[in-house]
């Protein structure tokens, strides 16, 4: 890796940073696996930390009444709009994963969280436009996939992967009276970063950061649409 | 144009409440306290008058009732059911133990399309006779798709009927001044709000969300109580109950609209068979009918239009924490 430092005229920058760079960049740079550390194959790592979750529509709702017209129907009259939104949360996650390969791995993930709807009001003849504060939900998301740790260099703490998966959606309204299930997928990238470990057999501890789209089915949903929005989390990761 | 809700004097007969709050119903004023006037028996039988009116004959009355009971037999949370006993020439007036539906003429009610009157057993709140007219100084149609300058008879049927099972009026709707002292409606939430959809319409030939869980309430059917929820509170201003608040749960995953009232000085509702789901609450003065419509006595309308902060769920086969909405004066 001194040849990368070198053509940056030493000016400070660390390797990890220049990989950073380099991979959003989407330049591959050779693989040089003999310098970047790997997960234990047939090991377990566990990771602990927080995530961040997007906020994104709900739906938009009219309330109509029965326009006045001849015959059966006629152009409804619009009481109000209702506009919501679930909003952004953190809450902790948990994830457990297996290395099938240095490389790949499988894992679960867990977390909770209490995201609230917000409900923007609008079109009311009688009320001017007004933010409610909506109702907090509890959420839980059960979920399962794969991480591909990628085939480049990145020095000897630094790892980028790949992930993709899906899980279950679990939403509880606000008193906990009613539930609604629905399914979440994503796909997204990340970087594990070893304090210690990821050569040989020493026990792994490190950090990990992962950005993900994910995609929402079903759920609290009013229109019943797919959601997209991203999801951000950092992790201490500890290999056994 | 007003369908009146008429009922028998010195019958003990009143617009009110049954101890559940919910929904606002004919009831009976029994040992100080006020329950539900409804039908034990049923079938319930009817007669229709044999009068024709302006072109309608009292066949084409016959099947527009046929029609409208069973629209209200039709509704799967609710138990129901309506039985035709033949013609007859008595008028739908009067005591003689038969319920008789037909045309009268009213030249008194000039604006009243139809009304119902009962005779209830004022100690238990059972219905055990009911009328209904239409009235002969307007002109009606029982065309299938309705007809222009004609009230469709069908809908005043639905909506007569509706009180004649026990139901009160709804104040689901917004309505505009007219020249003159009337008031049109721009639009209906409910076959039992009290104005009449101009002539011509037909919409209210179906009955509304609103409709439904009020007779659901009225007469639950199997799996009613277990199959919808409640949503409870109270409506304030200034830290006291405002009385007479109409206050309209709307889920916005559905569309499905429900509207009823505070009931107490305390300013207290109930909103009863609630399809279970989230539901975003409207209080609202009830200012678009008179308030004479629906309670037989004044009730507070300074309040401006206000939701409640959170959406409040109806949960299955129960009832919601109770919230409070606060209102400000005008």
């Amino acid at each position: 890796m001194t040849h990368l430092r070198q053509g940056f005229g030493g000016q400070g920058f660390s390797t990890q940073a220049l990989f950073f760079c380099v991979v959003f960049l989407g330049a591959a740079v050779p693989a040089r696996a003999q310098s970047s550390p790997e997960l234990r194959a047939h090991h377990i790592t566990i990771n602990a930390g927080l995530l961040w979750s997007g906020g994104y529509d709900v739906g938009t709702a009219t309330a109509q009444l029965r326009g006045n017209g001849s015959g059966p129907s006629a152009p409804p009259f619009t009481l109000f709009t209702a506009n919501s939104r679930l909003k952004s949360t953190i809450a902790p996650e948990i994830r457990v994963g297996v290395a099938l390969t240095p490389r790949l791995a499988i894992e679960g993930g867990a977390s909770f969280s209490s995201p609230s709807i917000g409900v923007a009001i609008s079109a009311d003849a009688e009320a001017p436009p007004q933010e409610l504060a909506g109702e907090e939900l509890q959420q839980y998301v059960f979920d399962g996939g794969v991480t591909w740790q990628l085939p480049v260099s990145t020095g000897p703490r630094l790892a980028l992967f790949v992930s993709g998966g899906g899980g279950y959606l679990r939403q509880l309204h606000e008193e906990r009276t009613l539930g609604e299930t629905g399914q979440v997928y994503y796909t997204g990238a990340g970087a594990r970063y070893w304090l210690r470990g990821g050569h040989g057999t020493t026990k792994a501890l490190g950090l990990r950061g992962d950005v993900r789209v994910n995609f929402r089915r079903q759920g609290i949903d009013f229109e019943d649409k797919m959601r997209t929005y991203p999801r951000f989390s950092v992790f201490l990761f500890v290999g056994l | 144009m007003t369908r009146l809700l008429a009922a028998t004097a010195a019958l003990l007969l009143t617009v009110g409440s049954s101890s559940s709050l919910a929904y606002l119903k004919l009831g009976a004023l029994v040992n100080g306290h006020v329950i539900d006037a409804t039908w034990q028996q049923q079938p319930i039988g009817y007669f229709i008058a044999n009068r024709d009116s302006n072109g309608v004959t009292a066949n084409d009355l016959r099947g527009a009732v046929e029609r409208a009971t069973n629209t209200w037999a039709s509704v799967g949370f609710a138990s129901v059911r309506f039985s035709y006993q033949g013609m007859t020439t008595a008028p739908p007036e009067g005591t003689d133990g038969r319920n008789t539906i037909g045309f009268l003429d009213r030249a008194d009610l000039d604006r009243v399309l139809g009304a119902t009157s009962f005779m209830i057993d004022a100690t238990t709140g059972a219905i055990y006779e009911a009328d209904v007219f239409f009235n002969t100084r307007f002109a009606f149609s029982v065309a299938p798709g309705g007809q222009a300058d004609r009230v469709d008879l069908e809908s005043v049927a639905l909506h007569e009927l509706g009180h004649l099972l026990g139901l009160g009026h709804s104040a689901i709707g917004e309505t505009e001044g007219t020249a003159g002292t009337g008031r049109r409606v721009l639009g209906s939430g409910s076959v039992m709000f009290p104005l009449a959809l101009s002539a011509g319409a037909t919409a209210d030939r179906v009955l509304q969300a609103d409709d439904i869980a009020g007779i659901s309430d009225l007469y639950p059917g199997a799996g009613s109580l277990m199959e919808t929820g409640g949503i409870v509170g109270r409506v304030t201003k200034n830290g006291q109950g405002v009385n007479g608040a109409h206050v309209v749960a709307f889920n916005p995953e559905t569309g499905v609209l429900i509207g009823n009232f505070t009931l107490t000085p305390a300013g207290e509702f109930v909103i009863a068979r609630l399809p279970p789901g989230p539901y975003l609450l409207r209080a609202e003065p009830v200012d678009d009918v008179s308030p004479d419509s629906f309670f037989p006595t004044p009730v507070d309308v300074d309040f401006r239009v206000t939701y409640a902060s959170r959406m409040v769920v109806a949960p299955r086969g129960g009832s919601s924490n109770s919230i409070e909405i606060q209102v400000l004066p005008k």
